[in-house]
């Protein structure tokens, strides 16, 4: 196992980023703000126009006649019905960011954007953004690197690797091999560092979660802490045994909670202001997402500037460093579709639900604020974490719906850490898809490490900009990968 | 705020990168070398 360098200099360099954090974790979190926002003020435009690009690359494809092409040999069919297929793919792609930002995320762009126009109109637009943040151009991303995965993977006989296309498209050669294996550690490192700000994430919203339900106040790092190490001791286990599909039933189960839970908060809400909003949302986001997607808001003040660097943009890099990932994952449940039933179910589907998920939440929040005058923005200012409880709290059944919450948001922390930690293991140990016991336990304890580094820096923001340093480079590499695509998928219209 | 120089240079990186990936995109590799006798087996999907 110690002769793989692969897996020493990728173990060498996150855990070398864990112990500075746990160390120094504000130097960690001041270096990366700092290189996080030279790196933004000066590519934001080339950030924008790459993920605009993706989601027209996918457009193109899957409306071409390379939309007809199957993932995998000409006669093979899919492994999972439609619907089981579009609840993996939701569940790997989202998870519990959903349940962290549900009504958080526009009620914080509500606060800004409230400032420059009328309120209402300030709903509406913080709406729009935080759709445009979840919708086509992320799950493009996703879409795209799973593609890649998938296409050389079922149908050129690749390795499940992010480099293989790579090595196969240019030929094997010095150059292409080092290209290659930097293309895999850069993503080794993109995962281990985001997935580490979803464990805080999760941690920091299952901890709120748990003070509501039990009435307890300042609880502090102590709580924090202990779910975490019960979180640890969770995935220890998983990470031994082979669970097979034991781990998606987990995250079906998770994604159901929640679809339940929208629903329960659409039927028990004001239903008619959710659903007005949804439909004015959904036609907003579809009539405007092209303009968006090359919007760098270039032209405002610094006060929206940083606002465009530490959202739209640091979500555009999170989705790139979940993108090996997620698209390892998507493909690996995705073969003998065709690239065209792919791309519309990777892309549309997730995409949708995003809307009515922001709809629902985000709705009910806007609802509090405008119409009963909830103290709703108060707590957004002075704990994100703990936003959807305190709009869970003012509903009936609130008990079992927090608990439900809780529940959720601590499967899906267990079921990505297993996930990661096995794509993690095949990744490092050269494409091996049944990576040891004791390669995923010491990517286990890595990605542990590194949440534990998040959540020391106690602050979100901090979480956020060192997930955007570790997945910075990642947007060249994608580029790279969607050449060598194209190129491939060229190369077989020609021969047929 | 960014200095000019470093500004530059981080764009400059940026424009080199788009200029490589239209070259790579049009530039004969391996793969198109493959496609001779990949057709002669009837093409990459041919089970």
């Amino acid at each position: 196992m110690f002769s793989n360098p692969m897996l020493l200099v990728a173990l060498a360099i996150t855990g070398a980023v864990a112990v500075w954090g746990i160390v120094d974790t504000a130097g960690l979190a001041a270096f990366a703000a700092e290189l996080v926002s030279l790196q933004f003020q000066s590519r934001a435009w080339f950030i924008m126009l790459a993920v605009s690009f993706m989601l027209i690359t996918c457009l193109c494809l899957a409306l071409s006649r390379y939309g007809r092409i199957k993932l995998g040999k000409d006669d093979d069919v899919p492994e999972f019905s439609t619907v089981s297929w579009l609840t993996m793919l939701f569940a790997a792609g989202m998870g519990v960011g959903l349940l962290y930002w549900g009504t958080a995320e526009p009620m914080t762009h509500y606060l800004l954007i409230s400032k420059y126009e009328d309120p209402r109109k300030a709903a509406s637009l913080a709406l729009f953004v935080t759709n445009f943040h979840w919708g086509l151009h992320a799950w493009a991303i996703y879409a795209l690197t799973g593609l890649v995965i998938a296409y050389f993977g079922f149908r050129r006989g690749c390795p499940s690797m992010v480099g293989a296309p790579i090595v196969k498209v240019f030929g094997a050669n010095p150059l292409t091999r080092t290209v290659a294996w930097l293309s895999d550690l850069m993503a080794i490192v993109a995962i281990a560092i985001g997935l580490g700000g979803s464990v805080a994430m999760g941690v920091f919203q299952v901890k709120e979660g748990v003070d509501v339900l039990f009435g307890l106040e300042d609880t502090g790092l102590g709580l924090t802490l202990g779910i975490f190490v019960v979180l640890c001791l969770s995935y220890i286990l998983p990470l031994t045994v082979d669970l097979g599909r034991g781990m998606a039933l987990l995250s079906n189960i998770a994604m159901i909670v929640a679809g339940g839970l929208m629903i329960f908060i659409l039927l028990a809400g004001p239903t008619h202001f959710l659903m007005g909003g949804i439909v004015q949302a959904a036609g907003e986001y579809f009539s405007g997402v092209w303009t968006q997607g090359f919007r760098t808001y270039t032209f405002m003040d610094d006060k929206v500037g940083n606002w465009f660097q530490s959202w739209t943009l640091t979500y555009m890099v999170w989705w790139l460093a979940w993108a090996p990932f997620v698209g390892v994952f998507i493909a690996r449940i995705s073969k003998g579709r065709t690239i065209r039933e792919f791309l519309c179910g990777v892309i549309l589907v997730p995409t949708i639900f995003s809307i009515l998920w922001f709809g629902v939440f985000g709705g009910v929040g806007f609802y509090g604020a405008l119409e009963l005058d909830v103290p709703i923005l108060d707590v957004v200012r002075d704990n994100v974490s703990g936003v959807t409880f305190f709009v869970l709290d003012k509903f009936p059944l609130r008990f079992l719906t927090i608990a439900a919450v809780v529940a959720a948001a601590f499967l899906f922390l267990i079921t990505s850490v297993v996930s990661a930690a096995f794509v993690l293991g095949m990744f490092s140990t050269g494409g091996d898809l049944n990576p040891s016991a004791r390669v995923k336990l010491m990517w286990g304890v890595i990605l542990g490490a590194l949440g534990l580094v998040m959540i020391l820096s106690g602050s979100i923001d901090a979480v956020k900009s060192i997930i955007a340093l570790g997945a910075l480079p990642f947007v060249f590499i994608v580029l790279l990968l969607v050449v060598c695509l194209l190129k491939a998928l060229k190369s077989e219209r020609l021969q047929s | 705020m960014i200095s000019p120089l470093y500004d530059t240079f981080l764009n400059v990186v940026a424009f080199a990168f788009i200029g490589l990936l239209i070259w790579l995109y049009f530039k004969p590799s391996a793969i198109d070398k493959e496609q001779s006798s990949d057709s002669e087996k009837g093409g990459p999907g041919a089970s």
